[in-house]
């Protein structure tokens, strides 16, 4: 059962650059084996329904990939019901995949239940792994989200239809990363996950071989390294612009032509499908565990950027003007990782 | 917390150890006065001060946060008060997105020999401060008690 008192919000996570226990897709690891037929559920929490389709991602194969596997639960394929859930003994399920943030009352069950029914728990998509977009609502209070959303009067857990048949679940104070709640064995990140680590995944899945948890199917290096973008080395923006004021060059890095691309503090492993096609990265894979905070580490490199051709006192006003420029610094440092990163005092 | 009727702000400073840490030490041989609220970090350089160490001294419950520089073109590391005067920039772009007045975070220059300003500076700071009183931001998650930090529980 939700209680508020074991939802008290943590500070922001350490600022230790290198989790030591974690490993990524391109550092090395130890495997765990598992059923050759593994058990699976898929289940939405806080979520937009983005990740559940994502798995059409990887075309065909998926229908190759649904038959390697038992689904014991998943709400948008198949007709079950908590109670099925329920029923079903500790640890019956090998890998229950959760996408969507931690929201509301149901979501904290839910994710409990799936954590004694399973093996292995997966954060699927940015908002399980590190809160996503709808965390970026932790900026207010739930009655002042009720209130906008919902208009005045709107009551959290309050019956609906005349005879009080049944009751919405209330928020929990905050939307926290799946990893607040319950122990979180594997990561694929992305907002949706893109093919490639959908790919990885269930490569690893259907061979019977698992990367020892806890792990992340991202690449420990950033995206930059993966990235088909030239970069040079005098690197610095003048301007900084948005992706709709300016068509940019087809081969040179977005960042140096004033895009904030944050591939050099997220994660690789997505083959760079934003910035191969004009648009910069927003940081869906989440930050490396170089960069650590991916907000702070990126407004970090941007400060670094911004410059002219030389720089001191008389050229203050230039570069102030520049970083003026920068229209929703929160929106564009913490798009997927708000919730883990930024909340408390 | 300093004991006392009226509020009183918490500062941390981040200073550098050729210019403002000097500095401070300074106002304290010579027996200036200003106010006891401030908390000195000594950096080697204010290009060195992550912005994630001011967002994380907020959200512990600073009430204030001063970078304290070398002036401009004496930095021992070239740029990096530059560096560090851009990053502020920035901050004070983000901070009030998280309910946080851009006041709160100051960037100074002060040199080794300016004993005189930095009691300046923390006393106006203090002030400042004062009047702005203690934080308050919008959101619940942004409103738990200063020494409410319990950690949510982890593992199933
Ligand atoms: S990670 Fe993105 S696609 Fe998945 S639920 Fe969250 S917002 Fe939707
Ligand atoms: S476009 Fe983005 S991802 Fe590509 S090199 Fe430049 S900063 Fe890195
Ligand atoms: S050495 Fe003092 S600011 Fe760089």
């Amino acid at each position: 059962m939700y209680r508020e008192k074991d939802m008290e919000p943590k500070s922001s996570p350490d600022l230790a650059r290198h989790p030591p226990d974690v490993t990524y897709h391109d550092s090395t690891s130890r495997v765990t084996r598992h059923a050759s037929r593994p058990r699976i559920a898929v289940y939405w929490t806080g979520s937009c329904g983005g990740c559940d389709v994502s798995f059409l991602e990887v075309g065909e194969a998926v229908v190759e990939i649904l038959s390697h596997v038992e689904i014991a639960f998943w709400p948008a394929l198949v007709d079950v019901k908590r109670s099925d859930l329920e029923a079903l003994p500790p640890g019956y399920i090998d890998f229950s995949l959760i996408n969507g943030v931690i929201r509301t009352e149901e979501n904290y069950e839910m994710a409990k239940l799936l954590r004694a029914k399973s093996r292995y728990i997966v954060a699927y998509g940015a908002c399980a792994h590190l809160g996503g977009v709808p965390s970026l609502a932790n900026n207010w209070g739930k009655e002042e989200i009720f209130a906008v959303v919902f208009g005045p009067g709107f009551r959290p857990g309050s019956p609906v239809g005349e005879d009080n048949e049944a009751q919405l679940p209330d928020l929990i104070r905050v939307a926290v990363p799946l990893e607040e709640v319950v122990r979180v064995d594997y990561a694929v990140p992305g907002c949706p996950p893109p093919a490639p680590l959908i790919d990885r995944f269930f490569g690893a899945l259907l061979s019977g071989e698992m990367p020892e948890p806890p792990y992340v199917f991202a690449n420990v290096k950033a995206l930059c390294e993966e990235c088909p973008r030239e970069r040079h080395d005098d690197r610095r923006i003048e301007r900084i612009h948005r992706p709709h004021e300016i068509v940019p060059d087809p081969k040179e890095c977005l960042l140096e032509q004033g895009l904030i691309c944050l591939g050099p503090v997220t994660c690789g492993g997505c083959d760079a499908l934003c910035p191969d096609a004009g648009m910069p990265c927003t940081g869906c894979l989440g930050p490396t565990p170089e960069a650590g905070d991916p907000g702070a580490a990126m407004l970090s490199a941007l400060a670094s950027l911004v410059r002219f051709e030389d720089e001191g006192e008389q050229y203050f006003a230039k570069e102030d003007e520049a970083l003026e420029a920068l229209a929703d610094p929160l929106g564009t440092f913490y798009m997927y990782s708000f919730g883990k990163y930024r909340r408390v005092r | 917390m300093i004991e006392g009727d009226g509020f009183e702000p918490k500062i941390v400073a981040f200073l550098c150890r050729w210019c403002s840490y000097a500095g401070a030490d300074l106002a304290g041989t010579s027996r200036l006065k200003y106010p006891p609220n401030i908390v000195p970090i000594r950096v080697p350089c204010s290009g060195g001060v992550d912005p994630a160490w001011v967002l994380r001294a907020f959200e512990r419950g600073a009430d204030g946060v001063l970078i304290g520089g070398c002036h401009p073109g004496d930095c021992h590391y070239i740029s990096g008060n530059y560096k560090a005067r851009r990053r502020t920039v920035l901050l004070k772009k983000l901070l009030p997105q998280v309910g946080i007045e851009p006041e709160r975070l100051r960037l100074e220059w002060i040199s080794a020999t300016e004993g005189q300003r930095f009691a300046r500076v923390v006393t106006e700071f203090v002030e400042e401060l004062k009047a702005l009183g203690p934080i308050e931001a919008s959101g619940d998650a942004l409103r738990v008690t200063r020494d409410g930090e319990s950690p949510a529980p982890r593992g199933g």
